[in-house]
């Protein structure tokens, strides 16, 4: 019998991986593993099997290539594929080896080990680890998570709470979906060293509504940790709950997100005070995007001074980046920081799909800036891009192609921030609905000048007074789109 | 068939009332409701209300901030076709187009007698096999529009 590996997620399935699965279940010769996806969509559905020589893999298959799966014809070594050749994974290392809920997999890949040197270090040593390893959360907002927990740490308060944000909402992004689908544990193994470093006895993954499958892969893991023991802070159990988001992108923000947790309308607080001090219920909690804390239990295990030997002087360690929209090959990319976005797009993305030529790519998800051919030589940190106006975010890289209208795309923005509005600050609540109006108005050709002024007008307004980044960053994709394209604008006006 | 629609939802309840010192969760509660019928029925909210001991209006007020708890009941299937960034790059628009086509309703527009309902989604987080469409529970990626009416046609 030949063991064969297909990936399990979203993502693979929605390629037919799933397809797969069915059409082979009854096969006498073959035993079918269902692993994480290595992330190279592109290829996806991915069949593997053993060699001495490590991984072999058919790429794109149907359901009709089995016999020469099986036979061993046209298969591809697995360390000879560029797209994962390139990457260097520490986060995403265990993705299309291992069976995302068995444990014993997870600890024969290194699993477990942050948790263990954490467990002998104390809460204080833990923070310094942190702080050494320069680790910046990696949902949007890039603040330096040992702050947050020596905050945590250092409130009194007969109850602690850690809560993993995985409302991954950003267009583009997909890694936390990944994560919860394909390495749970890494997730859980986080927050248990958050748990620790602050004192945290209770701990909650708000997932979105969109992950249904990640949401059921997170409460099959926590039932198995807690099965293994695993599941405890200090001797104390360690309460761990998935609770699931009702479609509100607001709610990846954290003061909306708690609001939400505890039941009620997603909206932004102001701040302070920061839910490090008051959060959920009014105790200290620490909100961190799944893939923060999935990035922590290799920081533990391998020392901060080796994260902070990564990257770049104001961005250490890897990205994850998630490449979608018209490239040739669309994928996950874990790599330090400092790579050019046009070493990313061409040495990763391949170039561009089939049939296709480039305009303009976005990065960081809807609020995210646009970025012509010409200023692809940004290199990718935090420090470059907040030079430049615009933000890396949760690493959403979108490429558009010349086929895109960039005045119908520019509503497009818009309109989600108008839908999207929580409705607590103005700038925010009436500033997009006028932001739609105008764009509206020049896609029908009745824009003039004025309007073009009152646009740029109208988004200093909102990036200046808005209470959080939904209003503070939605100006940017229009106001970009019409700094690199100006023509299309203009063209719609009225003469 | 009302008694059996009675207890699912007496069920649902049941399994969100407050404990004190906990205090009520209402979106955790609609979503229960949700989970149990398909939808969440207006007529039912007074008896959500008076279980979770809030009022009428933080019910509505919660129920009409989330875009996934509906008011109506589905029909037999529901689209939702992505609009996210990546979708949109690969000219998503077509294929939301092509599914309107098919079905005949427009996106957001439901009629219960109807089989299908058709949504419109933000990021679905399927970007690397975009565009994306999701019937019922079932994702599909990499959906060309002139495909849509024979992928719509598995569902009955």
């Amino acid at each position: 019998m030949v063991r064969l590996y297909l990936a399990n997620d979203t993502s693979s399935c929605a390629a037919g991986a799933g397809r797969l699965a069915d059409a082979w279940c009854e096969r006498p010769e073959i035993q079918l593993i269902r692993t994480s996806s290595r992330g190279a969509f592109f290829l996806e559905p991915m069949v593997e099997r053993d060699t001495p020589n490590g991984r072999e893999t058919w790429f794109n298959v149907a359901p009709d290539d089995l016999p020469r799966i099986v036979a061993g014809v046209g298969g591809t070594p697995v360390a000879e594929i560029p797209f994962l050749q390139q990457q260097t994974r520490f986060t995403f290392v265990n993705f299309g080896i291992t069976e995302p809920l068995a444990i014993d997999e997870y600890q024969t890949g290194g699993g477990l080990k942050g948790l263990a040197a954490a467990q002998g270090l104390s809460p204080e040593a833990i923070v310094e680890e942190l702080r050494i390893s320069r680790l910046r959360g990696r949902g949007g907002a890039a603040f330096p998570v040992w702050k947050k927990w020596q905050v945590a740490q250092q409130v009194g308060a007969e109850q602690k709470y850690v809560v993993a944000n995985a409302d991954e909402g950003d267009a583009g992004t997909y890694c936390d979906r990944m994560i919860m689908e394909g390495d749970p544990f890494r997730l859980i193994e986080g927050m248990l060293i958050c748990a620790r470093a602050i004192g945290a006895t209770r701990g909650y993954i708000y997932c979105r509504y969109e992950y249904p499958a990640a949401a059921q892969t997170m409460r099959f893991a926590i039932q198995k940790a807690r099965e293994a023991d695993l599941l405890d802070c200090d001797d104390s159990p360690f309460d761990l709950e998935v609770v699931v988001g009702a479609g509100s992108y607001v709610c990846g923000e954290e003061t909306a997100l708690l609001e939400s947790l505890e039941g009620r309308r997603g909206v932004v607080l102001a701040k302070p005070p920061y839910p490090a001090e008051s959060g959920l219920y009014g105790k200290p909690t620490i909100v961190s995007n799944v893939l923060t804390f999935a990035t922590i239990p290799n920081i533990l295990a391998e020392g901060g001074a080796w994260h902070a030997s990564l990257g770049t002087e104001g961005s250490c360690g890897t990205m994850a980046l998630q490449l979608g929209g018209r490239v040739k090959q669309p994928g996950l990319v874990e790599v330090p920081f400092g790579l050019t976005l046009r070493d990313v797009l061409d040495r990763f993305g391949g170039g561009m799909a089939p049939g296709s030529r480039f305009k303009a790519v976005q990065v960081g998800g809807p609020l995210g800036s646009l970025f012509p051919e010409s200023q692809l030589d940004i290199p990718i940190c935090y420090d470059a891009f907040a030079k430049a106006g615009a933000i890396l975010g949760h690493g959403g890289i979108v490429v558009y192609d010349d086929e895109t209208n960039m005045v119908e795309l520019a509503r497009h923005f818009m309109a989600f921030t108008a839908d999207e509005s929580c409705g607590k600050c103005t700038p925010c609540r009436i500033g997009s609905v006028r932001g739609r109006e105008i764009l509206e108005r020049i896609q029908r050709g009745q824009g003039t000048a004025e309007d073009l002024a009152l646009l740029s007008d109208l988004g200093e307004t909102m990036k200046a007074t808005s209470l959080c980044a939904l209003g503070g960053r939605a100006p940017y994709p229009v106001l970009t789109a019409i700094e690199h394209f100006p023509n299309e604008f203009r063209r719609c006006q009225k003469v | 068939m009302r008694t059996q629609y009675g207890t699912r939802l007496a069920e649902a309840l049941e399994s969100c009332r407050p404990v004190p010192p906990d205090k009520p969760n209402i979106l955790k509660t609609l979503l229960a409701v949700q989970s149990a019928l398909g939808y969440v029925p207006t007529s039912d909210l007074p008896q959500i209300a008076q279980v979770l001991e809030v009022t009428d209006a933080q019910l509505a007020g919660v129920l009409s901030y989330y875009s996934d708890l509906r008011t109506q009941p589905p029909s037999r299937h529901l689209i939702r076709v992505c609009r996210g960034e990546s979708c949109t790059a690969n000219h998503g628009l077509r294929v939301l187009l092509a599914v309107q086509d098919h079905v005949r309703v427009a996106a957001g527009d439901r009629t219960q007698a109807e089989r299908f309902t058709v949504e419109q989604m933000s990021c679905a987080g399927n970007c690397a096999v975009s565009p994306t469409v999701i019937v019922d529970d079932e994702v599909h990626g990499r959906v060309v529009p002139s495909q849509m009416a024979a992928l719509l046609e598995r569902y009955k």
